[in-house]
């Protein structure tokens, strides 16, 4: 179990040694989701186009950012519910509360951070410091946002700022989409963080909360802070939802929570905590979205998309499971 | 389920010495069973001050009869949580019993009874595959149970094509409209089905051995209790209570509808935490568990009495799942024991 808290020491040469390390074990994934996009792009030939890849991002970006915070609760050995929650509080804010031009778009953005820190840190008090178990702490909190969020909007409606639905859907010098590089930024930061004592203190608690708790971490602080940098990304995660859908639903988040999960797992993030990472859950959460397109393209009814998602994520847990019991063995 | 075996691990190896012994639980179990019943009454005795019309035997009647859906649905529910799981898949297969017996028995014949028990086996089959999922393949309950609810979704979506038609049962219906001893039938019904459900859980050998399941695996094992049977049965049972509660829904409002179930997956979890049981499994009644559905309800029909919005009602019900939470957790009744002693 903890074999993967320390970096293996690789035979290999310096650059895929690099390579390893950066992708920690996504390889798989990687592989799966090229595969699509070759079959996505033999069924739909003009999905090579910059503008259907910068849309593709679109699509992916709120879900890759959702379950990158998921992944942090469940490397630490816990599940986040409120995630739905929070994306629509998120949501319903930036609908009700239009801010135009670039400081506007800050302030939105600072807004949803700390609408996300401060449910995470109500959750990590519950969970870290209450000592309460992380399903049934969150499930509460993931219902007392739903009820905020149906408090500040009834019913779908209203509009988000428009500088935040063009700029952020946009493509820089009409080639790299300016949300694909939301989602690196948040994956370059993880890969900093995971280098300090608190990344491999959040791998620490995951693989054995009493080993590391004995070792001098201070569980109950780690634990509050994950959850506060997880809430912290559904709030990114809100932010980039409310760009592309332009309008506010009081339940926007709720289909995101089972395909977070689903994205961690396909990730190969061990959901008994402490192995996996936060690269491998966006590509992850990239190939359930282009799951859909590829079902659409290929003339499967919209009716069915929740069988396949079903389906897909069974067998990603299952098979995450079984290789992990491979590496036990070893 | 993964975090809660953590979490056990770790209480037991840094608890103090708490008292661990069947008197204790037994009286936890009944603190909060007559807590919860005594909070019933003077609920309903004091919604009089709110409005006149509240308080009344009419109200108790109609209380009764809304919250005998929670209470077949936490029966269920409860089991499922009592061994350690915890089943979010309960709105999905009360959808799928409504629509079985609209779109499927209410189009071809609203007199055949008899395709009802059909129509609970189909949901039962449903629980047997997550049973599987769960107790074979490994998977941790709630992501299981969550994929079969989006699966069992998608399916009915696409059988009903997206509008749901036919009419219900008329057993449906005699049940839910009917009346025995000038009272609704169905209030009867859940009489039976309380008596019967407490019976199961707390006094026949399949119910001890689901405490001792919940309570820890091994040493069950160990002591010889069939494990994997007693792991998928709840999943089962809670399967066709919720494709029972399906029905019930539909003999109540005349018709199936793809969301009828969504508003009581929260409701079965709290009523069972508000009943007193754990949420780690391993104990916990059934009795209280109805209290809890019971008390739900009416705090229910009198917050939409009052007429607070959905929100706020939402956020009050979401509170009173995290307060019961906080105060159901372990130390918090060890505190209480001690201060009785």
């Amino acid at each position: 179990m903890q074999t993967n808290t320390t970096p293996a020491i690789s035979p290999r040469g310096h650059i895929t040694d690099y390579l390893w390390r950066f992708t920690r074990g996504a390889g798989i994934i990687v592989l799966t989701y090229v595969a699509f996009y070759v079959l996505y792009g033999y069924l739909q030939p003009r999905a090579l186009e910059p503008y259907a890849i910068a849309a593709q991002m679109n699509n992916t970006a709120p879900l890759a950012l959702a379950a990158a915070g998921q992944t942090l609760v469940v490397l630490s050995r816990g599940f986040d519910l409120s995630l739905a929650g929070v994306i629509s509080i998120c949501n319903v804010v930036l609908a009700v509360m239009p801010l135009e031009g670039p400081g506007g778009a800050l302030v939105s953005v600072l807004l949803c951070l700390l609408i996300g820190a401060s449910v995470g840190a109500v959750n990590g008090w519950l969970v870290g410091y209450l000592r309460m178990q992380s399903i049934a702490a969150t499930l509460a909190t993931m219902i007392i946002c739903q009820g905020i969020a149906l408090v500040i909007l009834k019913a779908p409606g209203g509009y988000v700022a428009e500088w935040i639905t063009y700029e952020m859907t946009d493509r820089l010098w009409s080639i790299i989409p300016i949300s694909g590089l939301v989602v690196a930024a948040v994956v370059g930061a993880w890969l900093l963080i995971r280098r300090t004592n608190f990344g491999v203190s959040i791998y620490a608690i995951g693989a054995d909360e009493s080993a590391a708790s004995l070792s001098g971490i201070n569980v109950r602080r780690v634990r509050f802070f994950t959850f506060v940098c997880a809430g912290m990304l559904y709030g990114l995660a809100g932010f980039m939802l409310s760009a592309q859908t332009a309008t506010g639903n009081p339940t926007s988040g709720t289909p995101l929570l089972l395909l977070s999960f689903a994205a961690v797992a396909l990730g190969g993030t061990s959901l008994a905590g402490g192995r996996g990472g936060l690269f491998a859950t966006v590509m992850g959460a990239a190939t359930l979205t282009l799951l859909q397109k590829v079902l659409f393209s290929s003339g499967v009814s919209s009716f069915y998309t929740g069988l396949f998602q079903g389906l897909v994520l069974i067998a990603a847990v299952v098979f995450s499971g079984f290789v992990a019991r491979i590496g036990d063995k070893k | 389920m993964i975090d809660s075996d953590n979490a056990k691990t770790v209480e037991s190896s840094f608890a103090q010495s708490g008292d661990g012994r069947a008197s204790a639980r037994v009286s936890r179990e009944t603190i909060s069973t007559v807590t919860v019943a005594i909070l019933c009454v003077v609920m309903l005795l004091g919604a009089r001050f709110i409005s006149p019309s509240l308080g009344s035997w009419s109200q108790v009647e109609t209380v009764l009869v809304l919250g005998s859906f929670l209470v077949v649905l936490s029966f269920g529910q409860g089991l499922v949580i009592l061994t350690g799981g915890l089943d979010l898949s309960l709105p999905a297969l009360i959808t799928l019993g409504g629509i079985l017996a609209t779109n499927w028995i209410g189009v071809y014949d609203t007199g055949a009874w008899y395709l009802l028990p059909v129509a609970l086996l189909i949901c039962a089959g449903v629980g047997l595959i997550s049973a599987i999922g769960i107790v074979w393949l490994k998977v941790p309950p709630f992501i299981m149970t969550l994929a079969m609810s989006i699966i069992v979704s998608s399916i009915l979506l696409g059988y009903t094509k997206g509008t749901p038609r036919g009419a219900s049962p008329d057993a449906a219906l005699a049940l839910m409209k009917g009346s025995v001893f000038g009272q609704p039938a169905v209030i009867s019904f859940v009489i039976l089905f309380v008596i019967i459900g407490w019976l199961f859980q707390s006094r026949s050998a399949i119910g001890r051995y689901l405490y001792a399941v919940g309570m820890n695996v091994d040493a069950a094992r160990v002591a010889g209790v069939p494990v994997v049977l007693v792991q998928t049965l709840p999943y089962v049972i809670s399967a066709v209570c919720a494709g029972l509660v399906g029905i019930m829904l539909v003999g109540y409002s005349n018709g199936a509808t793809l969301r009828m179930g969504e508003s009581y997956l929260l409701p079965s979890i709290a009523a069972v935490v508000i009943g007193g049981s754990s949420i780690l499994g391993g104990s916990g009644s059934f009795l209280g568990t109805v209290g809890g559905a019971i008390l739900l309800t009416t705090l229910g029909t009198i917050i939409s009495a009052i007429g607070l919005e959905f929100g706020l009602r939402t956020i009050i019900e979401g509170t009173i799942v995290l307060v019961a939470l906080l105060l159901l957790r372990e130390e918090f009744f060890q505190k209480l024991g001690s201060l009785w002693r």
